[in-house]
């Protein structure tokens, strides 16, 4: 039975995760949770301080349960720009400083980084609306390059195959097929009734405007990151690094001898990363993992997961009447094989990427902000796994 | 020419109206920007939030942009309170019918207006209501409840559940905080709306700016009617209000003690993990609706424990809009214009 602990400022509350009722759980962890909460309110995700809470909440929380796996993710710059046009030397400032966060954690635990960027942004030339179709086109807030899309006519098709900004137009099927060429066992975990008939997929600089997609227009969207760059002094053996899905094992591995931070800094390319840098693919066929669940969870499993939440999922056709993990966003389910399920060390994560962190890493203890739609609501902390600070304290 | 959408009152032949909507045209007032949308969506009617209407129902949300208002600590400022001539090219295109149509194709069982006032979209949104009502789809809207008399049926034509924002209860606070000269248009509409309308009532609370209020907005409330459900809802400092402090919650609750006998049905909430969102019988005090609070458009249903909107333990009849609904149910049981 999973924890959440609320914090809405100056008060908190307790639920079940998986169910949402109250929760009368006690004891020195969730003492300790709550008051590294309380002592870190979350500034904002556009908030020029939103980097260093991540890092001196993380740090706070080492100090009180000695992780040896640490998750971190800076996401500041990413919706900063992603929403708001800023000057280059702007951006430039923020996309050193979050490199500059995740050395400071570095240099003050001392932990082995492994250090991973989500690839630029781009500037948007121009989005696609979808909103006139006799299907039914499904997008969503954090995705620019990928929308389903439900029950179509031929006129639909004929009319988005005209579409400038469409790179290509992919069927169910074939979609599914891509990945099974990678990867022959992969299970498709989403309920096929609700995915799209087919996965219209954009240009680079392009966006979708459609069911799902936000109020706020992008100012810069995802790059196509086939590729992106992943720093790390772990030793990576006789073969190169040279796909994300390689980084579960690695870390794995590495833990056996010493405490390693795994660090996500979105929206960051090469050029601020440190020297010794690899790039690693992040892609199967013309999929390219956006940032978000599938990237996370594709970094976390080892495997590609473009469907556990796949594009243009029917999500609101699901069951609402029993209510599971209200917490967690979309997600219904704790993922399986994650990191933090695939090691018996402690292990935590911290980040501003919300309502996400503690399912896609699937770590003992995890704080998160509690943001939508960048509103601020607070912040969540996650405890899955209790026992191993019992054990210990 | 004056624009009689709202107690602005605007005259149209200096230029268009204050929320930047209407113009005068050939001796009418018009749209400018006619069947534009901010946004299509689903989801459940309790994240608007609508405690006492249809519940569990999944909801279309629509919006348009542009607002006779101009809150300090707007949470939609982004589409709000800027011109609306600015924010076309994130708009959608759906004609009336269309609009139904999408709601239909999403299987929502009805179609609320909550990302701006729909005052400023009025003659658009009667047209939705042409094809609503065919279609036995009723609509629900948000509104700040600054229309003028002959606005305001209009409205209640429309809309047969709406939610008014009461911002404070002076005029000095709507003057310095909202940018209009007075209070009492909003209270008379209240009063107006809910004499044919289903209504509930949201404050939004700012601690030492307006929380000294709450028991005379209580009183005033349950002066029309005790069972008018009151959403007090916790600020989230927005827009030119970013830096403001989040009102303290307990504190908030202990001045909201004085007010729980005045009214049936007071929710505190807008905050992630509210203790403060199920309905209680007025009667017997038992939990009849069990909801979660998500934090600004985020609640949901939990339970709902009363049959044909009767208390399950002493059944006493729990107000309510229409009866629960199924989320994936096809039709609802609309009980119309009719008030609650």
């Amino acid at each position: 039975m999973s924890l959440a602990l609320i914090d809405a400022r100056e008060w908190q509350n307790r639920f079940d995760l998986e169910t949402g009722r109250k929760s009368s759980k006690q004891g020195p962890l969730v003492d300790m949770l709550g008051k590294v909460l309380s002592r870190h309110p979350y500034p904002g995700d556009v908030n020029e301080g939103a980097n260093l809470w991540v890092t001196r909440t993380a740090l706070d929380l080492v100090d009180h349960y000695a992780p040896d796996l640490v998750c971190l993710s800076y996401v500041q710059q990413f919706f900063a720009n992603r929403h708001f046009s800023h000057a280059a030397d702007t951006r430039d400032i923020m996309y050193r400083s979050a490199m500059v966060q995740a050395m400071t954690f570095i240099e003050a635990t001392g932990y082995t980084p492994v250090i991973v960027g989500t690839g630029p942004l781009v500037p948007l030339k121009n989005d696609i609306d979808l909103s006139g179709l006799d299907g039914l086109a499904i997008s969503s807030n954090w995705s620019a390059r990928y929308c389903g899309l439900h029950r179509p006519s031929q006129n639909d098709l004929a009319i988005i195959q005209s579409i400038e900004g469409v790179e290509r137009i992919v069927s169910k099927a074939d979609w599914i097929d891509t990945f099974y060429h990678v990867e022959p066992d992969l299970e498709v975990e989403a309920d096929p009734s609700l995915m799209p008939d087919y996965l219209i997929v954009a240009k680079e600089g392009y966006a979708f405007k459609t069911l799902g997609t936000t109020l706020r227009k992008p100012v810069n969207v995802p790059a196509n990151n086939f590729e992106v760059p992943v720093y790390t002094t772990l030793d990576t053996g006789s073969g190169a690094l040279n796909d994300i899905r390689q980084i579960k094992n690695l870390v794995l591995k590495g833990l056996d001898t010493r405490k390693i931070a795994l660090i996500l800094l979105e929206a960051l390319d090469m050029s601020y990363f440190p020297p010794g840098t690899v790039m690693c693919a992040n892609a199967a066929d013309w999929f390219c993992h956006e940032p978000g669940d599938s990237f996370y969870l594709t970094l976390s499993t080892g495997r590609h997961q473009p469907f556990v939440y796949p594009a243009g999922y029917r999500y609101f056709d699901q069951d609402a009447e029993q209510i599971k993990f209200p917490f967690s966003g979309y997600m219904t389910a704790i993922p399986q094989n994650t990191l933090g399920c695939a090691t018996p060390k402690r292990s935590i994560a911290v980040g501003n990427r919300s309502m996400f962190m503690h399912m896609v890493f699937g770590v003992d203890i995890s704080i998160e902000c509690f943001a939508r739609n960048l509103f601020n609501q607070g912040l969540m902390g996650v405890i899955h796994r209790g026992d191993k600070f019992a054990e210990r304290n | 020419m004056k624009c009689a959408f709202c107690e602005h009152r605007c005259d149209l032949g200096k230029g268009k109206s204050f929320c930047g909507m209407y113009q005068e045209k050939n001796g009418t007032v018009v749209e400018i920007f006619p069947n534009r949308w901010s946004t299509y969506s689903a989801s459940r009617v309790e994240s608007v939030p609508f405690y006492h209407a249809y519940p569990g129902s999944r909801s279309m949300i629509i919006g348009s942009a542009g607002c006779n208002f101009r809150c300090r600590y707007c949470s939609n400022g982004f589409i709000a309170c800027q011109d609306p001539a600015n924010v076309q090219d994130v708009m959608y295109e759906f004609e009336p019918e269309d609009l139904v149509r999408m709601a239909q194709k999403l299987g929502c069982h009805n179609i609320v207006f909550n990302v701006n006032e729909p005052a400023v979209s009025l003659p658009s949104l009667e047209a939705v209501k042409h094809y609503a009502g065919k279609a036995m789809i009723p609509m629900g809207c948000l509104t700040n409840g600054y229309t003028t008399p002959e606005s305001t049926e209009r409205l209640a034509k429309v809309f047969s559940f709406i939610h008014v924002g009461l911002k404070g209860f002076t005029d000095r606070f709507y003057r310095e905080y909202v940018g209009i000269r007075s209070v009492e248009p909003v209270l008379k509409n209240i009063e107006a709306l809910s004499r044919s309308c289903h209504v509930e009532v949201a404050f939004p609370v700012i601690e030492d700016v307006n929380d000294h209020e709450l028991f005379d907005v209580a009183a005033f409330i349950a002066g029309i009617r005790e069972d008018i459900p009151w959403h007090v809802f916790r600020l989230l400092p927005e827009h030119d209000m970013k830096e403001s402090v989040y009102p303290n919650i307990e504190r908030i609750n202990q001045a909201l003690a004085s007010c729980r006998d005045k009214l049936h049905y007071i929710y505190f909430h807008n905050f992630v993990g509210s203790d403060w969102v199920n309905t209680l019988c007025p009667e017997c005090k038992q939990v009849v609706v069990k909801r979660f609070s998500l934090g600004c458009s985020g609640d949901r249903l939990d339970e709902f424990m009363a049959p044909e909107n009767r208390c399950s333990s002493c059944d006493t009849p729990i107000a309510m809009h229409g009866t629960k609904v199924s989320w994936n149910a096809r039709q609802i049981r609309s009980t119309g214009g009719a008030k609650t």
